[in-house]
């Protein structure tokens, strides 16, 4: 009522307004010119839809993109579910928790998916969206290193500095973009179905970063960088010195009070365009109002904002300059943990800001825009849920699942949108909120986890079980807007179990003589810090690589290549699969692969020499897979991360939900692009490795159709 | 009102005092400018900056879907009932500041049309005094004198209309100053102001009003005219003023719109306004 009245009032006012009053200022006259000119925009450009609709129609025609004619669907829909693990999917179905996947499984078809050799989720999806094994894809892990440094790189993309630059003063004015450049190689399945016509919406699918051209719309996912070009890099301010220590995946900030102010600041990015590149640091000014119950926080020139303890800010933009008026903009979100005795709070990785990318994470350039325009910002990082904020205490459980669904709300939001815009085509989006959250909690569901016994457990079994329903209920969501030309695929990478005990490979080889140290030393620092190369003849690096020192490829090879590598490979692995977790223990090391038996495509050489597959309960330990050697070789995993699936492959199988008939119970991940491709009446390309999933449908559309 | 006239019209006057011996362009120029920096500060204020922001993200989310999913009609009809929608929003959004704004704004563009709108008399100039009557009084029968001041001549007898309810005289300008007409109505005495020359930028009021409420606000040059005669407005028929741009003239309220629009526009970000 009081509305109305307000309304009736003010539009009294304005009609009784004489014309000398028609103008009122710049505020409104902005108001009502704009409205004039987006109207009059929208009208021209949907007189230029209508217009050219006919031509555009006909250009489709005239290059054969018919394959929505050809095709037996016309839409799919992929939902990537990273990591579900087939048994619990099977005895939560059993135990009716999961209504929807049970009925697409009863309906359709249901099996677990083999995964690849190692089973790590760059190397999954990459062969999921090429069909092909790695070696044809060119992505073994998530790190790869350089041979002549033996020093690690993200194996997915390269991230340079712009190759032409100017000197002024202190500075180097770029002349180009900085270089970024995928290492993932063969075609996506999309790419293929967009040269025949048919349009997709590729959401978060991993190692999509940097985005390639296709006709349709790509966000990138695993592997996009934040804005330091790291996987994600939180901040933890804090009082307390005693918690300033080296943090994986993040840096600690001692701070200080005065009164009630803190001045600290927030580090950006590396400050490229300096001769001397040095750290940009953006102020940051927090005011603690204990008796509201939280703290002001102001950061650099930005309108201060008001925070409450415990709870997450919305994303906040913050703007880093280089020098020379450019602007570099970030996103990100604010948790103040505590505010007494001690002051601490949590920041998440600089995420670059979707409305105003400072390096490209979508296809086209404008398709993060318009979805931040749309649904708000969010997330970019490719690492999205901040797993290492948990394990290194940052943040407690209950935010990071608040954090992790906050995530995944976004990208549902994105999906919704993507199924509403795409009613022909291919959608495929890739949720990480199952992996993350069972790398996490996966304890829960393991009374014997060393991670129990070193900390008290908060929460229960119930946060995977919670997990599991939440994705079918949207499961259930995404099928019931399905219609009858739609099909659906619910898959994941790989499976997961349990990681109890850490196997130090790198320690183990030298303790049996295989990697040396520098004379005095006994242990190594990271990345291989004090490893004497001259006499080493393996090392291992990554979540499941093992590389021979190899004479011609290292720069300080010992290993021959040929005979003398095949007989130490052949030696290396009968003595790892022999690894016994104590005299009478299981085997820790089940199999061990030789790149040369599982692989067979162009990139083979640039793939470990043999790939680890552990036994359930054991994966590369923390300190091995970061190039550490000590004297630990098996040790007990005591970090939140208590669950993993970098083990043997056999091991850890996904999950496939398909709503239509499978002709396989034994499908591969490798398998879903072709499939993809022959619904639409493509075939698939000859360097595929998978084969289709279903009966391949007859050319003729309208016999599809009908069968369809 | 009276007293809000004055304080506003003092503030302008005194804001534009330093430029009367100048082109009327600078003080124009610096009204707007001060007129955009109050202006956003009271947008700021009175409007829902969230709900603009949204509109506006909307209407350009809209736009790029059309850009996005030109191939698909469906989609591109539906951003541009996108587009209406928030476009609706928008300018719902912006009611409350232009309902707030629109009052401090007539009484400054009231007050500056007396500086900007109407040019003074030039000596040899010839222009009409118009009175204006109430609806009873009969302009043949009514004892209606008009006495000049020395600086003004009258150059032809009253002219009584009846049907228009007016009696106009004709007059012209003998020399410069600033001087007041007297206007005998039985035994009471009217005043009005009348401008020969002056500056480049000379404030004249054109009309005095015993009327509404309205004229009060929108002619604020000189006090409310006096009751108890029938006389309702006097006004000189001073020239229109234009403002000399590249050889073209040009209305001082368009060019009072563009500049502040421009200085609001630029000075936006630096307020951190979201307009």
């Amino acid at each position: 009522m009081k509305r109305t009245t307000a309304l009736l009032a003010t539009l009294t006012l304005l009609a009784l307004a004489s014309p000398l009053a028609a103008y009122i200022g710049p505020g409104a006259g902005f108001a009502f010119l704009s409205s004039f000119l987006v109207l009059f925009l929208t009208f021209l450009l949907a007189l230029f839809s209508f217009l050219s609709w006919p031509f555009r129609f006909l250009w489709r025609a005239a290059r054969g993109q018919r394959a929505y004619k050809r095709g037996a669907i016309d839409r799919l829909v992929i939902l990537g579910l990273d990591g579900l693990e087939p048994t619990l999917a099977e005895k939560f179905m059993a135990e009716g928790k999961l209504p929807n996947l049970a009925r697409l499984k009863k309906d359709g078809g249901y099996a677990r998916l083999k995964t690849t050799t190692p089973a790590i989720s760059p190397v999954a999806w990459s062969s999921f969206m090429t069909g092909s094994e790695p070696s044809k894809h060119n992505i073994f892990d998530f790190l790869d290193r350089d041979p002549r440094t033996y020093l690690p790189g993200l194996s997915s993309a390269r991230i340079g500095k712009p190759k032409r630059t100017i000197g002024l003063g202190r500075y180097l004015v770029p002349l180009s973009r900085p270089e970024v450049r995928g290492l993932r190689r063969s075609v996506p399945f999309w790419k293929i179905l967009g040269e025949k016509g048919v349009f997709s919406t590729v959401l978060r699918v991993p190692i999509t970063y940097p985005p390639e051209k296709f006709k349709g719309h790509l966000l990138s996912g695993m592997c996009a960088p934040d804005l330091k070009g790291s996987q994600g890099t939180f901040a933890f301010f804090t009082e307390d010195a005693d918690k300033v220590r080296k943090r994986e995946g993040g840096v600690a900030v001692l701070v200080r009070r005065e009164g009630a102010v803190i001045r600290t600041a927030i580090s950006g990015p590396e400050n490229s365009m300096l001769r001397k590149p040095e750290e940009i640091r953006l102020p940051l000014v927090i005011t603690i109002d204990r008796e509201a119950g939280g703290a002001w926080l102001a950061i650099g020139r930005s309108k201060k904002f008001f925070l409450k303890e415990k709870t997450f800010s919305p994303w906040v933009p913050v703007v880093f300059k280089p020098g020379l008026g450019l602007k570099v903009r970030a996103i990100c979100r604010f948790r103040i943990a505590s505010l007494e005795p001690e002051f601490e709070m949590y920041v998440t990785p600089l995420n670059i800001d979707p409305e105003k990318p400072a390096l490209p994470i979508a296809h086209p350039f404008i398709y993060s825009v318009y979805l931040s325009k749309l649904l708000g910002r969010f997330i970019t990082l490719g690492e999205a849920n901040d797993t290492w904020a948990l394990n290194e205490g940052a943040l407690d459980e209950e935010a990071f699942l608040e954090l992790t669904y906050a995530n995944h709300a976004e990208w549902e939001a994105m999906l919704g949108n993507a199924l509403a815009k795409t009613p022909r085509g291919m959608v495929a989006i890739v949720f990480e909120t199952t992996d993350s959250i069972q790398h996490m909690f996966f304890r829960y569901l393991d009374k014997a986890h060393p991670a129990l016994k070193a900390a008290p457990a908060r929460k229960s079994a119930a946060v995977i079980e919670e997990l599991y329903k939440k994705m079918d209920d949207l499961v259930g969501r995404v099928a019931a807007g399905l219609d009858g030309r739609s099909a659906l695929f619910v898959m994941s990478d790989h499976g997961f179990k349990s990681f109890r005990r850490g196997v130090n490979l790198n320690s183990w080889l030298h303790q049996n003589g295989y990697l040396s140290l520098l004379p005095g030393k006994t242990e190594s620092g990271e990345w291989f810090k004090d490893v004497d190369w001259t006499r080493t003849k393996a090392y291992g690096l990554g979540l499941g690589g093992l590389y021979l020192n190899l004479k011609g490829r290292e720069a300080q090879g010992t290993v021959a290549p040929g005979a003398e590598a095949a007989a130490l490979k052949a030696e290396l692995g009968r003595r790892l699969t022999a690894l016994k977790d104590g005299p009478n223990g299981p085997a820790a090391i089940v199999r061990v692969y030789d790149r040369d038996a599982v692989y067979s495509g162009p990139y083979k050489d640039n793939a470990p020499d043999l790939i680890i597959g552990y036994n359930e309960g054991y994966r590369a330990s923390w300190d091995g897979v970061t190039g550490i050697v000590n004297a630990a070789v098996i040790e007990d995993n005591t970090k939140a991360w208590s669950g993993d699936h970098c083990i043997d492959p056999a091991l850890v199988p996904g999950v496939l939900f398909s709503s239509l008939k499978l002709k396989t119970d034994k499908p591969s991940i490798m398998d879903i692009a072709p499939t993809a491709l022959e619904l639409f009446g493509i075939d698939p390309p000859a360097h595929m490795d998978g084969r289709s999933l279903v009966d391949a449908p007859a050319r003729d559309g309208a016999k599809r159709r009908k069968e369809a | 009102m009276h007293i809000v006239n004055l304080v506003v019209g003092r503030a302008v006057d005194l804001v534009l005092w330093p430029f009367r011996g100048l082109s009327p362009w600078f003080g124009l120029v610096v009204v707007s400018l001060l007129t955009a920096l109050l202006m956003l500060e009271v947008y700021k204020l009175t409007s829902n900056q969230a709900a603009i922001r949204r509109a506006k993200d909307r209407i350009k989310a809209h736009l790029l879907e059309m850009r996005l999913y030109k191939d698909n009609m469906r989609v591109t009809l539906g951003a541009q009932a996108g587009i209406l929608k928030s476009n609706l929003a928008y300018m719902a959004a912006n009611l409350k500041p232009l309902a707030v704004m629109i009052v401090p704004l007539v009484l400054i563009l009231a007050r500056l049309s007396l500086w900007f709108d109407r040019a003074p008399l030039r000596p040899g100039e010839e222009t009409l005094v118009k009175v204006e009557l109430a609806a009873s009084a009969d302009p043949l029968s009514l004892d209606l004198r008009l006495e000049l001041p020395p600086a003004v001549e009258a150059t032809a007898p009253a002219v009584r209309i009846p049907d228009e309810h007016e009696v106009v005289w004709r007059i012209r300008a003998l020399a410069e100053g600033r001087g007041r007409l007297l206007l005998r109505a039985g035994d009471r005495t009217i005043e009005k102001t009348v401008t020969v020359g002056g500056g480049p930028l000379t404030s004249v009021s054109a009309l005095a009003s015993r009327g509404s409420f309205v004229r009060r606000i929108l002619y604020p040059g000189e006090p409310p005219l006096p009751g108890g005669t029938p006389v309702r407005t006097v006004e000189v028929l001073y020239p229109a003023r234009r403002l000399a741009a590249f050889g073209v003239g040009v209305h001082w309220l368009v060019a009072y719109l563009v500049l502040s629009i421009a200085f609001g526009f630029a000075l936006k970000g630096v307020f951190k306004v979201e307009i």
